[in-house]
């Protein structure tokens, strides 16, 4: 079995909102990442799909350490990495990239293009600055843009190409692994396919190995290998892409794929939606028992109430994990 | 290369901010105004007609004339002299004592903002309890025990002003701090230091310059207000300030000696306040995105 | 006859740079009870369309230019302020895609929701308190009284959404136009919210007009579809007639680059360039510099435009000898 690239432990992130105090009770605390394990090989397509406060962006975020984890381990190549302080990291940065999801808020607003590209060239002495000029328009020539516009300032550009350039920075420290944070959500269709052809174009001459974050299952059904569903800050189910399709076993998923509006009005007229009964649970101390057992209202799920339980494999093969849940049953 | 041959060149932020700014005729009649004030201020020793100090005590206070344009006071020292070097004091102790508070509070509020957490919360309590002393009574009290030198006026004032930057820039960074292409510069592994100065002051200093813009009238007033409370320049040197509040005095008498040096330092004001609202419209950031 | 009747609307913005052509003769119909669904890109004027009808075009530098709206039989454009007061909120409502533009923070949520009972059907405070009870159960909410005196702030994301859709309609007003009001939501949430939409519409009889870029969304909730692009409805017709045969070149185009119509590793479709400067004249067929049949003559030289062919039951699209063409070869 190969060493994989990245490998999350029992990785937590909390984030503290309010303190115990003699004004209140308890700690307040978001568990935005609650207990994560994934491995994740060199040239794999992660996809890491969840709905709004499940904690996949704070997941991608957590493992370059742009937020640090409250507990467990994140290992880099074989290399424990979480403890090490932010000097001793330094060296991981350029090896570990980020997309992010606003095109326009990624940039800063005051600085050109070639400023943008190059800062981080010379930062870490990627060309001899006689080259910078040469290296930057080789970077945009690479994400589709015409080297010429370089001294174009950020508002200039639309949001597919503002997302390019965007792109360009991320690939300018040359590395290995690339997290994209919803990296086409906030552009048109038909620009979301250039850049999602774009990102699996250089995924494949760069031999990127990438974590895809997103809410769009059908991009994420695309573009990846493997995908991981995450609720409430852990992982509910974890297959390969078509298989997570085509046979999903969590009523997470079910719920999450027959939500998907397909463009079809026939197909749509006839569809039944799986509906996830009752409210959403408070990220908030949330406590030890399953989120799902408190959503099935009066007929809670007394099995995991008390005790989560654990993301098991399903077949053999232990390539589809799914995190037992009894929702379905339940609600019959 | 020829596709590198021909590199287009970019429209900056601040571009699209100066065409707004002229386009603002009130904006630009200040700007014109005051940089006539500056001008002239900065010449006075070539043009001034008399010495500021010449007194002639035969003529005594005569109105505005031939030899005397605006007139002379009680000692009979030209007006006009008096009034060209009143004005080099008064805005050099605006433009003095602003840049002061500014290079204080914005490095203050930089940090705080950056660093956040524990080190912002003390940092900016410090400014809470400083805003709530009695400042007035401060320079009062440290101009009666040092004495009234020109320099203490330059630092009592920047030590009052540098608070209200400090808060402005603090909250404009702490938004900056949240945006996505700070966390980028984090990802690309730039240090605490470069971040700050290149990337984050420099999205600040729209706010700056606005916020100096305004300060520098508020800061001559309040060196005006001083002289009138005796505390200010001490004769024979004079600024606006002390030229209006000895003016007062004789203003039944000699109007002239109050209606100049009024008038010119009003005019100066409004100009710095039209220039300071007309920047602050042209920098506004919401006009000019996408 | 139908409720609404658009003519050749004509809304443009005089700035510095230009004059943007942003809704360039646009005509159209919605009936009672009939779903209009508008689909575009960003810049193809769908919203800009919606808020010509209800006056809030930002004046200067936008100005209707031309066209007429008949609203039952009166000119919506014609109006003045007062004239159009009393219809906006009463016989008209629209919804946006953030709920937060419409929900005062400082006001509890009762008191926003009678606020048009109040003004509009001069209702007392009494029976207007009923009435905003009945529309939160209508929309979904349960625990209503409770949710009355709530603040906005209070609220989740999908549960500000319905009670903007409850403010919308709880003067029963016979047109809805509801401008992306999904898109920012996760996907359950849409799914019901979409959900609920298509069941207060068949129960009242409302006509809607949908905005949105979401072909999938379309698909769900339209009867009839408008495809807009630079600030032209290109193709109209059914739901079914346009999924089933999309004609113009665009809509085509936007069909063929869904990622879900792809397999892993393919190379989506996507449609080359950006959508033009409207500022700039553009003779011809809008959609030519991105089309693939390629610039021929008649393209850019055809003054014609807007003209449409009928391909029957109401299925017309934007007449141009390419699109003629086309058809010539799909009838073989």
């Amino acid at each position: 079995m190969k060493k994989p690239l990245l490998e999350l432990k029992n990785l937590k992130t909390h984030f503290t909102l309010q303190k115990k105090s003699i004004w209140n009770k308890e700690t307040l605390k978001v568990h935005a990442v609650d207990g994560v394990n994934l491995k994740i090989e060199k040239g794999q397509v992660l996809g890491l799909v969840g709905e709004s406060g499940c904690g996949k962006s704070t997941l991608g975020r957590s493992l370059m350490r742009l937020v640090q984890p409250t507990s467990g381990q994140v290992f880099y190549d074989g290399q424990e990495v979480t403890s090490l302080s932010m000097k001793e990291f330094a060296q991981y940065r350029p090896k570990m990239q980020m997309i992010f999801q606003d095109p326009y808020a990624s940039l800063d607003p005051r600085m050109t293009v070639y400023d943008a590209l190059a800062e981080p060239l010379f930062v870490h002495k990627i060309v001899p600055k006689t080259e910078l000029v040469a290296e930057v328009s080789r970077l945009m020539d690479v994400v589709g843009l015409a080297p010429r516009f370089m001294q174009k300032y950020p508002h200039e550009f639309s949001g597919g190409q503002r997302q390019r350039i965007a792109i360009a920075r991320a690939l300018a420290l040359r590395p290995e692994l690339i997290v994209a944070d919803e990296p086409v959500s906030a552009l048109d269709v038909s620009i979301q396919s250039q850049i999602l052809n774009l990102i699996q174009d250089l995924k494949r001459e760069l031999d990127l190995t990438l974590v895809f974050i997103s809410h769009d299952l059908s991009v994420v059904k695309y573009l990846c290998d493997d995908i991981a569903v995450m609720y409430q800050g852990k992982i509910v189910e974890y297959a390969e892409a078509n298989e997570l399709f085509h046979n999903p076993q969590h009523i997470y998923t079910k719920s999450l794929i027959s939500a998907i509006p397909i463009p079809d009005p026939k197909v749509e007229r006839t569809r039944n939606r799986i509906d996830l009964p009752g409210e959403p649970q408070s990220p908030i101390n949330p406590g030890t028992g399953c989120p799902f057992a408190k959503r099935v209202g009066s007929k809670t799920c007394s099995a995991c109430r008390d005790g989560l339980p654990e993301l098991k494999a399903m077949n053999a093969n232990d390539d589809h994990l799914i995190r037992t849940c009894h929702v379905e049953e339940l609600i019959g | 290369m020829s596709q590198t041959e021909f590199i287009e060149k970019g429209n900056s932020l601040w571009q699209d901010a100066f065409y707004r700014l002229k386009k603002n005729k009130l904006a630009m009649f200040g700007f014109v105004f005051v940089s006539i004030v500056i001008l002239l201020a900065i010449i006075t020793p070539l043009i001034a007609p008399y010495s500021y100090q010449e007194q002639n005590l035969i003529l005594g206070a005569v109105p505005p004339n031939g030899d005397h344009w605006f007139g002379t006071d009680t000692l009979g020292r030209d007006l006009l002299t008096r009034v060209l070097y009143g004005g080099r004091i008064s805005l050099m102790v605006g433009f003095v004592a602003t840049f002061v508070s500014l290079v204080i509070g914005v490095l203050w509020g930089t940090i705080a903002g950056f660093l956040g957490g524990k080190v912002d919360s003390v940092m900016m309590r410090i400014v809470d309890i400083m805003f709530s002393l009695p400042f007035i009574l401060f320079v009062i009290m440290l101009m009666v025990v040092f004495g009234r030198n020109i320099f203490l006026i330059f630092i009592a004032i920047g030590a009052v002003e540098w608070l209200p930057m400090a808060r402005i820039v603090r909250s404009q960074v702490v938004n900056l701090r949240k945006q996505e292409f700070v966390e980028a510069c984090f990802s690309l592994g730039f240090s605490k230091r470069r971040i700050i100065l290149k990337h984050l002051i420099l999205n600040v200093l729209g706010q700056i310059i606005i916020y100096t813009s305004l300060t520098i009238p508020s800061v001559m007033l309040f060196e005006s207000f001083l002289s009138y409370l005796g505390l200010g320049i001490q004769p024979p040197m004079s600024s606006w300030g002390s030229l209006i509040s000895s003016g007062v005095e004789t203003m039944e008498e000699f109007p002239w000696l109050f209606l100049f040096p009024g008038v010119v330092f009003t005019l100066t004001l409004f100009s710095l306040n039209f220039l300071g609202d007309g920047l602050r419209d042209a920098l506004d950031p919401r006009a000019s995105k996408d | 006859m139908a409720l609404l009747e658009v003519n050749d609307l004509r809304t443009y913005f005089y700035t510095r740079s230009g004059v943007f052509k942003a809704v360039d003769g646009i005509s159209f119909d919605v009936s009672k009870g009939e779903t209009l669904g508008i689909v575009g890109e960003s810049g193809s004027g769908k919203s800009v369309s919606s808020y010509s009808l209800m006056g809030l075009v930002p004046s200067p530098p936008g100005k209707v230019v031309s066209g007429t709206a008949l609203f039952d039989g009166q000119d919506l454009l014609k109006m003045n302020s007062s004239q159009l007061q009393k219809i906006r909120g009463k016989r008209m409502s629209m919804i946006f895609q953030d709920p937060m533009t419409c929900l005062n923070p400082f006001l509890k949520i009762g008191f926003q929701l009678i606020e048009p009972l109040l003004i509009h059907d001069k209702l007392s405070k009494k029976e207007a308190m009923k009435k905003a009870e009945q529309a939160l159960e209508d929309v979904g909410i349960t625990d209503v009284k409770k949710r009355l005196n709530a603040y906005p702030h209070e609220f989740s994301g999908g549960m500000r959404q319905r009670v903007m859709i409850a403010m919308a309609l709880i003067t029963e007003p016979e047109l809805l136009i509801a401008d992306e009001p999904t898109t920012a939501l996760d996907v359950t949430v849409q799914a019901q919210i979409l959900d609920l939409i298509n069941d207060l519409q068949k129960r009242k009889n409302t006509a809607v007009i949908f905005i949105t870029h979401d072909l999938g969304v379309i698909a769900r909730v339209a009867d009839k579809v408008n495809v807009m692009y630079a600030g032209q409805i290109l193709e109209s017709g059914s739901a079914d007639a346009v999924f089933d045969q999309p004609t113009h070149a665009y809509t085509r185009a936007l069909l063929k680059s869904i990622p879900s119509r792809f397999e892993k590793g393919e190379t989506l479709y996507s449609i080359e360039g950006l959508p033009p400067n409207l500022s700039k004249e553009l003779p011809g067929c809008r959609f030519q510099y991105r089309c693939t049949q390629k610039q021929k003559d008649h393209c850019w030289k055809d003054a014609r435009f807007p003209e449409y062919a009928d391909l029957g039951q109401g299925h017309q699209v934007q007449s141009c000898a390419c699109t003629a063409e086309y058809l010539k070869e799909a009838q073989k």
